[in-house]
């Protein structure tokens, strides 16, 4: 009970922080952006299960409105909120759950299969596939135990289209057109919605091949890459006609020999990637590269707020750091959280912050 | 004297592979206690290296190396599970990549490994991720290649007495399949040939029947068809086995879980029908059919 006071005290110290961040040092852009507070929640207070939020619902108990959930996950924690600052459960996962706005699924360490469920609980399909599933991008996806196949699954649950790979699947992300895999020996493979190869690229230049991260943007005309080591390079292909062809590149001084987070935000203007002196941002209109310097290494979390800012998580640890950009070289909040768990999602002109057993929301005011 | 013959075989089918340095390996956990080989059908998926199951055992470099992948289970920042678990990869000599997977969470000495001599300690053996038991999952990817290489080619021969083992062989067309032995005599035309073969282990678990590490099939004294479990490659979005006539891993087996072997045509008249089957650790077994095609 006392470490639960202290961490809300916490959050709350750093919500007052961060507000009186940006009525003091905040700098002024064409109009004075500010950070107003909005509500906070306790993830201890929240029902275990969807279960419980539906049969309230049914009972007429859900009270106004809400608006479309978002989901959230902090550890082996899940579940959904509103931006009016319900929580709808706050499950926890035995091994594994897929996430997204309009579906979950847990699975197990030895899954054969998994019941997909919209986020007020009711089942929608059950998948039969031995391996464990992951969404994005509105898409359903699966991958096997030898963690070489993949599978799209349909709203129904029915197997779409399965493909085999010959190396080991390191790094994935999707958009609604192209689904995009990279690979142990090197290779960036991307799929469309029917399982065809849209896009099959070796970068080489590099010693040893290997793909670290990949992304697409949203429009799925940009694929990003983290590839190889000694040198490592990022790589950016954009789909010119038909085909995807390599419309930048540059070699790195990192040598991750990890998983690398790279992701385009969700205006897919720019693509950020860790680095070693912070996140390299890539935008994608001037095809040049900036820098947000931040001393922690694993990003947690980027996305943009209304194109004005570019929200970024990053740490390790219990430390975290929350940056708001309004480009890359000017940011107006820099905040050191403390917290093992964390997550950042932005909605129009909010911030939602989760910090180990809160979600905070901090809404961006113009005046 | 037949296992001395086995493991030539092997010894020169990686003689070939590596250029030079046979057995070029050495197991990464000891005593290798196999519950999958190459081939082997598993829940899933057709394993492309070898499982070895251990609780709790040191698993070590099989070669000096260099890491160029590692991963602690479920800590893909892009969202992809890790069936795999905690895993690494070690770059080897030749253009060989091994991936250790299924390792204990937390168990790597450290983080920061990139360099590794042979019987550096890379972790502990755990059930991280899908895999059916406690153990060691250890592949070999031939990078010049781009296919995997079966482990055993590569590592020091398996010391396992036991035989494989040679159920059935049935011819089948349309519906109607014909299990030799219960069948003496079937009508002339096209069949499918396939063979119920299961390799012995020693270890606590398996993930499925081990695969052999070969099947010779002849005909009336003409070799018809040798599968060798050598090597796998991605073509198209399919894993073919085999480095001669590659066939997909979905084509190795028949719905009722033999190995596919041919379709031919059986003329009228007696046939003969051996099988050889021969184990990673060079144990073989024979078996022969006399069938009357009216």
């Amino acid at each position: 009970m006392e470490e639960t006071g202290k961490r809300r005290l916490s959050v709350a110290g750093i919500v007052v922080a961060g507000i009186a961040y940006f009525l003091v040092s905040a700098f002024p852009l064409q109009k004075e952006l500010v950070l107003a507070p909005g509500w906070m929640r306790s993830l201890a207070q929240a029902p275990a299960g969807p279960i419980a939020q539906l049969a309230t619902a049914k009972k007429g108990g859900a009270g106004p409105a809400q608006s479309a959930p978002i989901p959230f996950r902090l550890g082996n924690r899940y579940g959904y909120f509103t931006a009016e600052g319900s929580i709808l459960f706050a499950g926890t996962a035995s091994y594994g759950v897929a996430l997204a706005p309009d579906a979950f699924a847990t699975y197990d360490r030895l899954s054969e299969g998994f019941t997909v469920f919209s986020p007020d609980g009711t089942a929608t399909s059950r998948v039969s596939f031995v391996g464990y599933p992951f969404f994005a991008a509105g898409r359903r996806f699966a991958i096997s135990p030898d963690q070489a196949t993949v599978a799209e699954l349909s709203k129904s649950g029915a197997i779409a289209w399965t493909y085999q790979f010959g190396s080991i699947v390191t790094a994935f992300d999707a958009s609604p057109s192209i689904a995009v895999f990279g690979l142990m020996d090197g290779r960036i493979v991307g799929l469309d919605p029917s399982g065809s190869v849209l896009l099959d690229f070796a970068p080489g230049g590099s010693r040893i091949a290997g793909v670290y991260g990949v992304a697409a943007s949203p429009d799925g005309l940009l694929v990003a890459a983290i590839t190889g080591l000694d040198r490592q390079r990022l790589v950016v292909m954009e789909k010119r006609s038909s085909a995807y062809r390599v419309a930048y590149h540059r070699y790195l001084s990192s040598d991750y020999r990890r998983p690398v987070y790279i992701a385009f935000t969700p205006d897919g203007n720019r693509l950020a990637y860790e680095s070693p002196s912070g996140v390299g941002v890539y935008d994608r209109s001037s095809r040049g590269e900036t820098a947000i310097s931040v001393p922690a290494t694993s990003r947690l979390g980027l996305t943009t707020m209304n194109g004005k800012l570019m929200v970024l998580l990053s740490g390790n640890g219990d430390e975290k750091r929350l940056v708001c950009a309004a480009r890359p070289d000017r940011r107006v909040v820099d905040l050191v959280l403390k917290a093992q768990l964390a997550f950042v999602e932005t909605r129009g002109d909010s911030i939602y912050l989760g910090i180990d057993d809160d979600i905070v929301r901090m809404d961006l005011r113009e005046r | 004297m037949e296992r001395q013959g086995g493991s030539i075989g092997l010894a020169l089918a990686a003689f070939a592979l590596l250029g030079g340095n046979a057995f070029a390996l050495d197991w990464p956990l000891a005593p290798p206690r196999i519950a999958a080989t190459f081939g082997t059908f598993a829940k899933g998926r057709v394993i492309t290296g070898a499982a070895l199951s251990a609780d709790d055992g040191i698993v070590r470099a099989a070669e000096d190396g260099e890491v160029s992948f590692s991963l602690d289970e479920g800590m893909n920042p892009s969202g992809l599970p890790t069936p795999l678990g905690s895993f690494i990869v070690l770059e080897h000599q030749k253009g060989m990549a091994a991936v250790y997977s299924h390792l204990a969470p937390d168990s790597r000495p450290t983080t920061g490994l990139v360099k590794v001599n042979g019987g550096d300690m890379l972790g502990k053996s755990g059930s991280s991720g899908w895999i059916e038991g406690p153990g060691l999952v250890f592949q070999v990817f031939d990078r010049r290649a781009d296919s995997w290489v079966n482990p055993l080619l590569v590592l020091p021969p398996l010391v396992i007495d036991k035989p494989p083992v040679i159920r059935s062989l049935a011819l089948s067309r349309a519906d109607r399949v014909y299990t030799l032995g219960e069948t003496a005599s079937l009508p002339q035309g096209t069949y499918r040939v396939s063979v119920d073969v299961a390799d012995l282990g020693d270890a606590t678990w398996t993930m499925g029947p081990l695969a052999p590490y070969s099947i010779r099939l002849a005909i009336d004294g003409d070799e018809a068809v040798n599968l060798v479990f050598d090597v796998a490659k991605g073509v198209g979005g399919r894993l073919m086995f085999f480095s001669g006539n590659p066939i997909p891993a979905g084509d190795l087996k028949t719905k009722e879980g033999r190995y596919f072997l041919t379709e031919r045509l059986f003329p009228r008249g007696r046939t003969s029908i051996e099988v050889h089957v021969e184990d990673a650790a060079g144990n073989k077994r024979s078996a022969s059919w006399s069938v009357l095609v009216e």
